[in-house]
């Protein structure tokens, strides 16, 4: 977003700001004490007013100015690198990287569960030797996070007819899972970049940029998309 | 005493004694009196066992006596013990007329020449000890000693209408006092003038400096001493006592006082103190003749009877001292708080200084913009900034702003009002316009209190910039400005996830209004008012879902925030 104007008039004028800190000093007889007190009033709520007024400018952005349809948080925020075929054809995941470092794993648009004819009805995270969901990482440090390979799998979805293993992508600690998933399987179907992520993993970062170098950036997923 | 306080370093010692003895009569008179009360015995003991004169005199309760006259001098005290415990060993009283005799001037030269260290307080009541170049420096009474601190005082330039006096000495000089009061109690204990009375009612040697120093002192500096902002610090240390101790020494006193605001560097400090402890007992056991401590830890344990070899003779158990403190003058004052409120009108300006990897953050900071203009004005020293919570460094702070403090380290200046009022201008009118002050007030040293009160329940509120997938209708404006306190759940935004705790927060969103802009029906300005704590950007797209309910769970559609700004921090300090 562009900065907004910049402020220009904070200049008080000296001299009605000093009659403002200090009223008495004008205060020769009682009757101009009681004036200069009105004047201050009425200086005070001038001052209010304008200072709302600016404040209103400040906020109200120039329509001309805003985008049609603005940048996503996730936009914005992620860098999007996507993994095809990871360990089994039609298995493509997405791993969406936050500038902290922080990954977000989901299933990819063309992941193949969602050619299934009614999309993915349920998600279970008792894979493995422990169930992901089951595992409350704790603290500034990530106590009891589990440190996972990048095969490692996160969950199993599945459709009316098959089931697929998703799987971490990246080498790094399990922060958490979305459990919503768990009640709410449809918002892989609706909304699999956003409300519908699997999970959160914070990868060491140079496991990060071992990683990197075998994920497609999102110009590289899309060409992919086009060749047969 | 006015020609006392000559500071010249060679003290003309007959000039003093003169002097001394011409305004001094009665006080000599009446101290010989307090002394003939004492047992002649242990005075004799101590004398020639290498205690100083002001040591035996607080060690046999007489401090209050010998404090208050400031103007009594070394030689002088020496005479007079010694007088009195020569004419013990002549089995006569001293009578009036011998007194005179016995404060000549030759009298007190010689025993001028044998002077020693004291072996309990190293010299500390001697008023001996290193400058800080190494140089000797001795003087004979408590109002020259305080003379020198008030020229140093008035050297450093600092402005005060009161002052505190705080002692640091080397640790040595407690276990020296541990020792002599074992000494005394177990050859004298059994004495009848002996009470318990004894060790109880004496004072410490830093209690006794303080006694001697402070009422000559107000009177050199014209001001009273109490609980003052501005501290005067004489630090005592022993500079190669041991090689081993010297580290430990360096330290010594620094830390022992300084008000640490975080825990852990209060148990830092502790865990220090434990191993200086430590380490003084083990330096006593490796110094030969101080057998008689080793067992014994320098905590107050008057209960030393224990280890008596039977034979009756009583070694003294505190060696020679060779070498005396260096004494080292610090000037301070507790820091001084100025407050105000502030608007931040960039979106490229952090709070704080913030610099990673050498590299700046952002254009400038709030911090250094008004602490730097306001350092100067207060003289001091540095400034720390302190804000009532913060914002992103792309959200401007407008509306009231947000109340701040600035601490002013060692501030040598207490602005006027007038000087607070100009520095409120000259940061209004800087040509950056990043930021503006309001409200400001200089505090004094009360500065957290007005930003304590009512912190945690602070409420703020804020302007957000929102756009939404779909048209914005009437039913929407309803539905989103009827909720009145709602609750929601947040989870650790991911952006911060990496640094905070994993956990699911509730917050209230006390009230929300749209505010519709003109030509765009994708666009609202959304005016909200949270408790403090919420994380107002994941509240409007919804973090992935991990803030529920969101603006847009709330429309069914997908929300942006584009700009955010907050518009009030509603705390009670520096609204006018």
């Amino acid at each position: 977003m562009k900065e907004l104007n910049p402020i220009s008039e904070f200049k008080q004028d000296p001299e009605t700001s000093h009659e403002n800190c200090d009223p008495v000093l004008h205060s020769s007889s009682v009757v101009t004490s009681q004036d200069s007190k009105i004047e201050e009033k009425q200086h005070n709520e001038e001052e209010q007013e304008q200072e709302e007024e600016e404040l209103r400018r400040l906020l109200l952005p120039k329509v001309e100015d805003l985008p049609d349809t603005p940048p996503s948080a996730v936009e914005a925020n992620f860098t999007t690198f996507l993994l095809r075929d990871f360990m089994k054809p039609g298995h493509d995941q997405y791993i969406r990287r936050h500038a902290n470092g922080l990954c977000v794993i989901g299933l990819a648009p063309t992941h193949v569960a969602f050619k299934d004819k009614g999309g993915i009805t349920s998600v279970d995270f008792n894979v493995g030797k422990s169930d992901r969901s089951g595992i409350k990482v704790t603290g500034k440090r990530k106590k009891n996070a589990q440190h996972f390979e990048s095969n490692t799998a996160l969950c199993k979805v599945c459709t009316g007819d098959a089931s697929y293993i998703v799987r971490c992508c990246v080498k790094g600690s399990l922060l958490e899972v979305n459990e919503r998933l768990i009640k709410q399987p449809e918002l892989l179907n609706t909304s699999p970049e956003r409300e519908g992520y699997i999970a959160i993993i914070m990868p060491r970062p140079a496991d990060w940029l071992k990683a990197k170098a075998s994920l497609l950036d999102f110009e590289q997923y899309k060409k992919s998309r086009a060749e047969p | 005493m006015a020609d006392g306080v000559a500071t010249a370093h060679n003290d003309d010692e007959e000039a003093h004694v003169s002097s001394a003895t011409e305004a001094n009569k009665d006080d000599l008179g009446f101290l010989r009196d307090a002394v003939r009360t004492l047992p002649p015995q242990i005075l004799k003991d101590l004398l020639s066992n290498g205690v100083c004169t002001r040591c035996i005199f607080r060690l046999l309760i007489l401090h209050e006596e010998i404090c208050s006259r400031p103007s009594l001098s070394t030689p002088i005290l020496s005479a007079i013990l010694h007088e009195l415990t020569e004419h013990e060993g002549d089995g006569a009283n001293s009578s009036a007329g011998e007194t005179k005799d016995l404060i000549d001037t030759e009298h007190v030269q010689d025993f001028q020449e044998e002077f020693r260290f004291c072996r309990v307080c190293l010299g500390i009541l001697q008023f001996v000890h290193n400058d800080d170049k190494g140089m000797l420096m001795k003087k004979h009474r408590a109002s020259d000693f305080a003379a020198a601190i008030g020229d140093a005082v008035k050297q450093d330039g600092h402005n005060f209408d009161s002052f505190s006096l705080e002692v640091s000495l080397p640790p040595i000089v407690d276990v020296n006092e541990q020792a002599v009061w074992s000494y005394i109690k177990k050859k004298y204990g059994s004495q009848p003038w002996f009470r318990e009375k004894y060790p109880s009612e004496s004072i410490a040697v830093k209690d006794f400096l303080k006694l001697s120093v402070t009422n000559p002192l107000e009177k050199l500096l014209d001001v009273k001493s109490n609980e003052s902002s501005f501290r005067i610090r004489l630090t005592y240390t022993l500079s190669d006592a041991s090689a081993m101790k010297q580290p430990i020494h360096e330290s010594n006193g620094c830390y022992k006082r300084r008000k640490c605001k975080s825990k852990w560097l209060r148990c830092a400090v502790d865990d220090l103190h434990l191993k200086r402890e430590q380490n003084d007992i083990d330096f006593i056991k490796n110094s030969a003749g101080l057998h008689k401590v080793e067992r014994h830890e320098p905590s107050r344990n008057s209960s030393i009877e224990s280890g008596d070899d039977g034979t009756g003779f009583l070694a003294f158990p505190i060696e020679k001292v060779i070498q005396c403190c260096s004494l080292n003058f610090q000037f301070y004052k507790t820091p001084i708080y100025v407050g105000g409120r502030y608007l931040k009108y960039s979106r490229n300006v952090s709070q704080t200084r913030w610099i990673i990897d050498d590299e700046r953050m952002g254009e400038a900071s709030i911090e250094e913009i008004v602490g730097g203009n306001i350092l100067p004005i207060c003289q001091g020293d540095s400034y720390k900034f302190h804000a009532a919570g913060r914002e992103d460094i792309d959200v401007r702070m407008l509306g009231t702003g947000r109340p701040f403090l600035v601490e002013i380290q060692n501030a040598r200046q207490f602005p006027s009002d007038e000087l607070i009022k100009d520095i409120e201008m000259k940061i209004n009118n800087l040509e950056s316009k990043f930021v503006r002050v309001k409200n400001l007030k200089f505090l004094g040293s009360q500065g957290w209190e007005l930003m304590r009160e009512g912190e945690a329940e602070k409420q703020k509120q804020y302007a957000a910039l929102v756009w939404i997938s779909r048209p914005l209708n009437n039913d929407d404006v309803q539905t989103l400005s009827s909720p009145k306190d709602m609750q929601i759940l947040q989870k650790t935004p991911i952006r911060v996830l990496h640094r905070r705790s994993p956990l699911e927060r509730e917050k209230t969103i006390h009230w929300m209004r749209i505010e519709r802009i003109a030509g765009s029906s994708h666009y609202f300005l959304l005016h909200l008012c949270t408790q403090a704590g919420t994380y107002i950007k994941e509240f409007v797209h919804g973090d992935l879902g991990r803030t529920h309910p969101s603006v847009g769970s709330i429309l069914g559609c997908r929300a942006e925030i584009l700009q955010l700004d907050v518009t009030d921090v509603k705390m009670d300090c520096f609204q006018a």
